[in-house]
């Protein structure tokens, strides 16, 4: 069991706590059981006391010896006295327990304790009624105290024989308790990652149902996520064998082309092929990499003069179709977003205007600055897509319906970006056309730096 | 023989187009399936190379139209779904093979040799007419088991003729099966090549039929 085990944490903890609480139920009882042969001891004295006095008055000083004696033997705490007949203020000593010499005088009436014999003992002092005997008994210290252990000590045997048991019971429970954990951790162990099933277990105690509940809440999205990695890679496999069969294909017709020129046009058909092959793989990986790999450190930026480099970038390109590329952008625009994310974004965006604008076409780059946050689009005035097509762009592999070439991954990476980084991407209708219709527009629209 | 090529993929397409022209096939190549529907309602084809994923009309869809009209033309399917369930859904609807992408030119080639020879009635793989033997896979033709040197063009004319031997074909029905749209017909170019058949293979093996076109004589086996 690892430092983190909660059985293990609440075994220690509880027997502990337990072990803490008996040592503090223990002194207790032994201070009380002290306590009780203290007082019983105290009493014992002053009887002794009573006693001899009442004989002492009575005259039989002999038999008190006898039975002074008599208790020494069969008391486990032997009682020494002395006692003294005071007269005209003259004490003198009358008897003594054997074996003594003589209790100091001066003791105080009453219970005292004092050093005798280099030992400590307890005193008791008193005088008889008509003020001529006084009598002293004492008790040592180490004798009471050994009476007074071996009251309490056997006390404490059973509860500390009990010990053990009880860190076992306490095991036991844990054990038990934690219980449908375990069985819970079974149950997720044998799930088959390809077919998540609910986990079941009605009865699982408050504290774990929740879990076991989000966990469930959980699956439907990790098999929609598993059911679209599969997709896309059977479609991507499914995409990637047209081009290939062009390939081989083109490949095939310079082999067996019986002219130079022939063979040259085949030859030529496989570089684009390649190219366009390069792309579509190119494509996949960006796909690929565009994963909530770094949520955190994200800063706003401003994305102008990627944009404007970008453009600069394009511009031979649109000279080429005889497209016209104009840019518009706002100074101090903020916005949150990976800036290598959004170069992407942007240059797909503004990659596919340029291939499917047609030629000639007016493509509009912008970016503007509102109080509701920042929105980069890309307008052209090329044939446009029908609404009934716009919804379904940003599927993987989708294409508007164009003879131009492409993977129809472009879209699906912006997409993909704008929900990793809380903007929105949106399409519309573009620039106006001569014949009275409207191209194509796709903006991102940036939440405000917050 | 006359094909049309449905593919909507560029270089795909185009690379088809070569390599069947290679195999001395005239093809036209169309790139969306409301083009292809147009084509096969104008005209007729010996065969149909049909992509699956068009634009405007599904290739399942262009093969269900030309099934409902009661036209045979064989068909191959291209696809890229190698998925049973779509193979099977096409050959139900009419189609005669598929191949999947990527393929081989040589498979393609022999797949319509196949369906073209299927679509005569043929059995073997070879014509014969007399002594004459045309192998259409080796692009070979003998004679009393001496070869005999023809064009690509001579062999299609001859291909054609034994592949309808015993009945006679129009001069109009003749140029559409060996030129596709592209090419352009010259007014004499089909009586320039019957007349270098005529010369190898000897002169009464191709008949004229006055007002109505030629025909080959002699027996088919």
């Amino acid at each position: 069991m690892s430092r983190r085990s909660l059985r293990r944490q609440l075994t220690l903890l509880l027997s502990g706590a337990l072990a803490v609480v008996w040592l503090l139920a223990a002194v207790v009882v032994y201070q009380r059981a002290h306590h009780e042969a203290d007082e019983l001891l105290d009493s014992q004295l002053t009887q002794v006391a009573d006693t001899l006095l009442a004989f002492v008055s009575s005259g039989e000083i002999e038999h008190v010896v006898e039975v002074l004696h008599e208790h020494a033997v069969h008391n486990p705490v032997p009682t020494a006295f002395e006692i003294w007949y005071i007269d005209d203020d003259k004490p003198r000593r009358l008897a003594a327990s054997p074996g003594h010499a003589g209790f100091e005088s001066g003791l105080a009436d009453g219970f005292s304790e004092r050093q005798h014999d280099g030992a400590r003992w307890r005193f008791f002092t008193a005088w008889s009624r008509d003020g001529h005997y006084r009598i002293a008994v004492a008790q040592a210290h180490a004798a009471r105290e050994r009476l007074a252990r071996e009251i309490g000590l056997p006390l404490l045997v059973p509860a500390t024989l009990a010990l053990p048991f009880i860190a076992l019971a306490v095991w036991w429970a844990v054990r038990r308790a934690l219980g449908p954990v375990d069985a819970l951790a079974r149950e997720v162990d044998a799930l088959d990652p390809r077919a998540l099933a609910p986990l079941g277990g009605n009865a699982l105690p408050d504290e774990i149902a929740p879990l076991r509940d989000a966990f469930n809440a959980l699956l439907p999205r990790v098999t929609a996520a598993l059911d679209n990695e599969r997709r896309f890679t059977a479609d991507a496999a499914h995409e990637l064998r047209t081009p290939l069969a062009a390939l081989k294909v083109q490949a095939q017709v310079a082999q067996r082309a019986t002219t130079d020129d022939t063979r040259r046009r085949a030859l030529d058909q496989v570089i684009v092929g390649v190219d366009r092959m390069t792309h579509l793989v190119e494509q996949l990986l960006t796909l690929a990499r565009v994963e909530p790999a770094h949520p955190a450190g994200e800063s706003a930026f401003d994305p102008a003069p990627a944009l404007a480099e970008l453009c600069a970038g394009r511009a031979a390109e649109a000279a080429r179709h005889a497209q016209t590329l104009a840019v518009e952008l706002a100074p101090d625009c903020r916005i949150v977003m990976q800036p290598a994310w959004f170069e992407v974004a942007a240059r797909n965006l503004i990659d596919n205007a340029l291939r499917y604008a047609g030629e000639g076409a007016r493509i509009e780059v912008r970016l503007t600055r509102a109080a509701e946050g920042c929105r980069f689009s890309v307008a052209d005035d090329g044939p446009g897509v029908p609404d009934a097509l716009r919804a379904r762009l940003t599927a993987r592999f989708a294409r508007g319906e164009t003879d131009a070439e492409g993977c129809g991954l472009g879209l699906s990476i912006v997409e993909r970006i704008a929900q990793l980084s809380d903007a929105r991407l949106e399409f519309g209708a573009g620039l106006a056309r001569p014949d009275g219709g409207h191209g194509f527009a796709a903006a991102l629209r940036f939440a405000p730096p917050g | 023989m006359r094909l049309l090529l449905v593919e909507d993929d560029r270089l795909l397409g185009d690379g088809l187009k070569a390599g069947l022209m290679q195999a001395g096939y005239a093809v036209d190549w169309l790139r969306d399936g409301e083009a292809a529907v147009a084509a096969l309602g104008a005209e007729r084809f010996d065969a149909v190379v049909l992509d699956l994923g068009l634009p405007r009309r599904d290739g399942l869809s262009v093969l269900q139209w030309l099934r409902a009209r009661s036209d045979a033309t064989p068909v191959l399917i291209l696809t890229a779904r190698d998925q049973s369930a779509d193979k099977v859904r096409g050959l139900d609807l009419g189609a005669d093979d598929y191949v999947l992408k990527p393929f081989d030119l040589d498979e393609i080639a022999a797949r319509l040799r196949a369906l073209l020879r299927r679509a005569h009635g043929q059995a073997s793989p070879c014509l014969t007419l007399d002594d004459i033997v045309l192998d259409p896979a080796a692009r070979t033709v003998t004679r009393a088991g001496g070869p005999v040197e023809l064009t690509g063009r001579e062999f299609d004319l001859l291909h054609v003729l034994m592949q309808n031997a015993g009945r006679v074909l129009s001069r109009r029905a003749l140029e559409e099966k060996l030129y596709n749209w592209d090419d352009a017909v010259g007014s004499n170019a089909l009586e320039v090549h019957i007349h270098h058949l005529r010369k190898k293979l000897g002169n009464d093996t191709i008949r004229t039929v006055r007002g109505a076109g030629y025909t080959l004589s002699g027996s088919a086996s």
